[in-house]
């Protein structure tokens, strides 16, 4: 499953991070702007992974920029820019939760 | 102290006042009506009355950012500005966004996810969101990199007899040819009537591509220049950039080894343009200067062509445009007087 | 009533609902309780994240002891089924409800508050309710309101909407809430549960807040909502039992345990008889004394 538009959840404010998804072709890809992506990186993007697998999306772009956010704030944002991307703001994410 | 984040209205002559000042403050001097009027959306930064930071956009260009280095740390009026604005765009379903401004600034943007694009001495060029120059690249046919290719930038506004012979000696001279035609929507035919036209206009041509010039390739007229110091380096500032996209990006990647232009005798920045062109080019990309095609003597240009619609004397130009773009004069020939009516200019490209 | 535990509510910090780096920060500082806004300071467009937000939060930050609280939008915007629904499941502690008007709002709460419990398997009646009061209409009817349900835990008063509702303002001295306050604190006496005082805007106005926490402690409050970290001290100094009444009160909980081990079912203390209220308020004095660091765990008056 894939999403038909673009949609974004975060802020770059300290303590946050931008999540904006789009519309892929090819698997999911993510691109992560961090000053720890040397250290965190992987495990930001694991996190962001494990949120689109839970959505059962298996093509789509990710972009993300970090501010030194905690696990759940990624989750929170990957989560609510997908349900943007899917036209379903208002209907919590059960099967994301 | 908490900061508060409202929006500026930049036709509130209090607010304007307070707005610009602050800018000045920074350095940036230039308030014409080409840069401000544009804008779609300002917003600040306040700390009780007092404005520690600012940003607007137009269209999907960030303008005017500003933030007091006196209070801010690490940057965070700086992210908080920015994400604002990305955040206000993304409300409005856009989430492709440029930003041009002094290269110190560009590593700042970069730190919030923007990609550099080019930079030159006085600006650098960025974007982000969810498509990129990557993408755009993508879409475009592909040919062998290793063979002649060429490569021309047009407007076409409408495609005269002119634009085709600069394809027409292009397509000799090289294995294939990309058109771009601009997309930037300013002119008297809107960027999908301009590239169907060209595209009309050279299908016997079988090595030429005519492609639309997407996000890239625009009217560099449109790059903002408010924050140059000397507002006189304004043509040469945008021209570079624009020639730099083109060599950096466009060229290298679709492996285009020459670049035709025509001469435009009447048009002085075309002719500045044209310099940086062959200044900045070479030797990756080497450029062709071509002669204008002329009828009777005179210099055919799209500006004659439009001339003729506002006068009515549509038949004047059927021997300067090919016979697709004349059917086509002829039967939007109401509408594009309309157009005209309505304020759209025929001079300039 | 849900509790009367006399649980410690001096504070109760305001964090807005869409914010990484106060909800992160949000149980350092002590705060009684928290409480995650998702109404007034999140904007129309970003509800759907403050709300995901929160949940997240709230599944995996450790806040301490602190009574974890959220607002909610009201009950009649098209936010707030997907509120309770989402905090309920996440656990949260209390729910506040805001723009409260009357008992058929707290009920009309309740009920989905309890729907939520059953389908996510939480048992029924581990959510409890408080209500925000910001208008004429719920100042009058705030003793039904307070009465409306078992999961009751306190009462708020929101000075903001309030005294615009009054065709007023807020005033430096406070005259203006005089009636809702009483009321306020007078119902939630009368339920048995807690009543919060409104926040105090002027974040730099130290004299001022304390000044206001003063009035409010005199006047029986549990506590004050506070919109910023730097009020936390100052409440709780406020709050702070004296010597003398720390003294006092050792004293009658020692008078307590010396008749429980005589077996004697009357207590007394210097030839007065102690009564249930004193002896109340003498555990919720040695509690304010430890929890200001005026105690050790001996009990031991350390205080200077």
């Amino acid at each position: 499953m894939g999403i038909n538009k673009t949609a974004m959840d975060g802020t770059l404010e300290s303590s946050d991070i931008q999540i904006t998804v789009s519309k892929g072709t090819d698997g999911v890809q993510i691109s992560l702007e961090s000053d720890v992506k040397k250290r965190f990186g992987d495990d930001i993007i694991a996190t962001i992974k494990e949120v689109v697998k839970k959505f059962g999306l298996d093509n789509v772009n990710i972009k993300a920029v970090d501010q030194g956010a905690l696990d759940c704030v990624i989750r929170a944002r990957t989560i609510t820019a997908i349900q943007r991307a899917m036209d379903n703001s208002e209907q919590p994410a059960w099967e994301a939760l | 102290m908490d900061i508060v984040t409202r929006e500026i209205n930049l036709d509130v002559p209090d607010q304007f006042e307070q707005w610009k000042t602050f800018l000045e403050s920074l350095g940036i001097a230039n308030f014409s009506g080409d840069e401000i009027d544009p804008l779609d959306y300002t917003i600040g930064l306040f700390d009780g009355d007092q404005l520690v930071g600012t940003g607007s956009y137009s269209g999907n260009i960030l303008k005017y950012i500003g933030v007091s280095h006196q209070h801010s740390e690490d940057g965070v009026y700086f992210n908080k500005v920015v994400s604002n604005l990305l955040t206000n765009l993304g409300q409005h379903g856009v989430f492709h966004v440029f930003v041009f401004t002094k290269p110190m600034y560009a590593k700042s943007f970069e730190h919030v996810g923007f990609k550099e694009l080019v930079q030159s001495d006085d600006a650098a060029f960025l974007e982000t969101g969810d498509y990129s120059i990557t993408d755009y690249l993508e879409s475009l046919p592909k040919v062998n990199k290793s063979e002649n290719n060429a490569g021309i930038v047009m407007n076409a506004n409408p495609f005269t007899d002119g634009h085709r012979y600069l394809i027409e000696q292009a397509s000799q001279a090289s294995d294939n040819v990309y058109v771009f035609v601009v997309s930037t929507d300013k002119s008297l035919f809107t960027s999908s009537e301009r590239l169907n036209l060209v595209k009309a206009g050279v299908s016997d041509l079988k090595n030429v591509m005519v492609v639309p010039g997407g996000d890239y390739l625009v009217s560099y007229a449109t790059f903002p220049s408010y924050f140059l110091k000397a507002q006189a380096d304004k043509v040469r500032y945008q021209t570079t950039i624009d020639a730099l996209i083109f060599k950096d990006w466009i060229a290298k990647h679709l492996g285009i080894n020459v670049r035709f232009l025509g001469t435009e005798p009447n048009s002085k920045t075309t002719a500045i343009y044209n310099q940086i062109l062959e200044k900045i080019l070479p030797p990756q990309v080497e450029v062709k200067v071509i002669k204008r095609d002329q009828n009777d003597g005179k210099v055919i240009s799209a500006r004659t062509v439009r001339q003729a619609i506002k006068d009515n004397q549509i038949s004047s130009i059927k021997n300067i445009v090919p016979k697709t773009t004349y059917q086509f004069i002829v039967d939007h020939k109401d509408d594009l007087q309309e157009r005209i009516k309505k304020g759209m200019k025929i001079s300039g490209n | 009533m849900a509790e009367n535990g006399e649980r410690l509510r001096r504070t109760m910090m305001f964090v807005p609902g869409n914010n990484p780096g106060m909800i992160k920060d949000a149980g350092i500082y002590g705060a009684d309780s928290i409480m995650f806004d998702l109404e007034d300071s999140v904007s129309l467009a970003e509800k759907d994240s403050a709300r995901n937000l929160v949940y997240e939060a709230l599944k995996s930050i450790d806040y301490g002891d602190a009574e974890l609280v959220v607002r909610t939008n009201g009950l009649d915007t098209d936010f707030f089924e997907a509120d309770v629904k989402m905090m309920v499941k996440a656990g949260i502690d209390v729910i506040r409800i805001p723009k409260t008007e009357s008992a058929a709002m707290v009920e009309e709460m309740e009920s989905l508050v309890a729907d939520a419990e059953k389908e996510f398997g939480i048992p029924v009646g581990t959510t409890h309710l408080m209500a925000a009061i910001e208008s004429a209409e719920g100042v009058m009817n705030v003793l039904e309101i307070a009465k409306a349900s078992d999961r009751m835990i306190g009462i708020a008063l929101s000075a903001e909407d309030y005294t615009t509702d009054l065709k007023t303002h807020r005033y430096p001295n406070g005259l203006e809430l005089r009636f809702a306050r009483n009321m306020i604190l007078n119902a939630a006496r009368a339920a048995g549960i807690a009543a919060f005082d409104t926040v105090y805007t002027d974040v730099d106005n130290v004299k001022g807040f304390l000044a206001e926490t003063e009035y409010i402690h005199e006047l029986g409050y549990d506590g004050k909502s506070v919109i910023n970290p730097r009020q936390i001290p100052l409440v709780n100094q406020v709050y702070a039992p004296s010597e003398d009444e720390i003294k006092n009160a050792e004293n009658v909980l020692a008078a307590i345990e010396k008749a429980r081990k005589a077996g004697s079912g009357v207590i007394s203390m210097n030839g007065q008889m102690v009564d249930r209220p004193v002896a109340l308020r003498a555990e919720r004095v040695m509690k304010l004394a430890k929890a200001s660091g005026l105690i050790d765990k001996e009990g031991h008056y350390i205080g200077k």
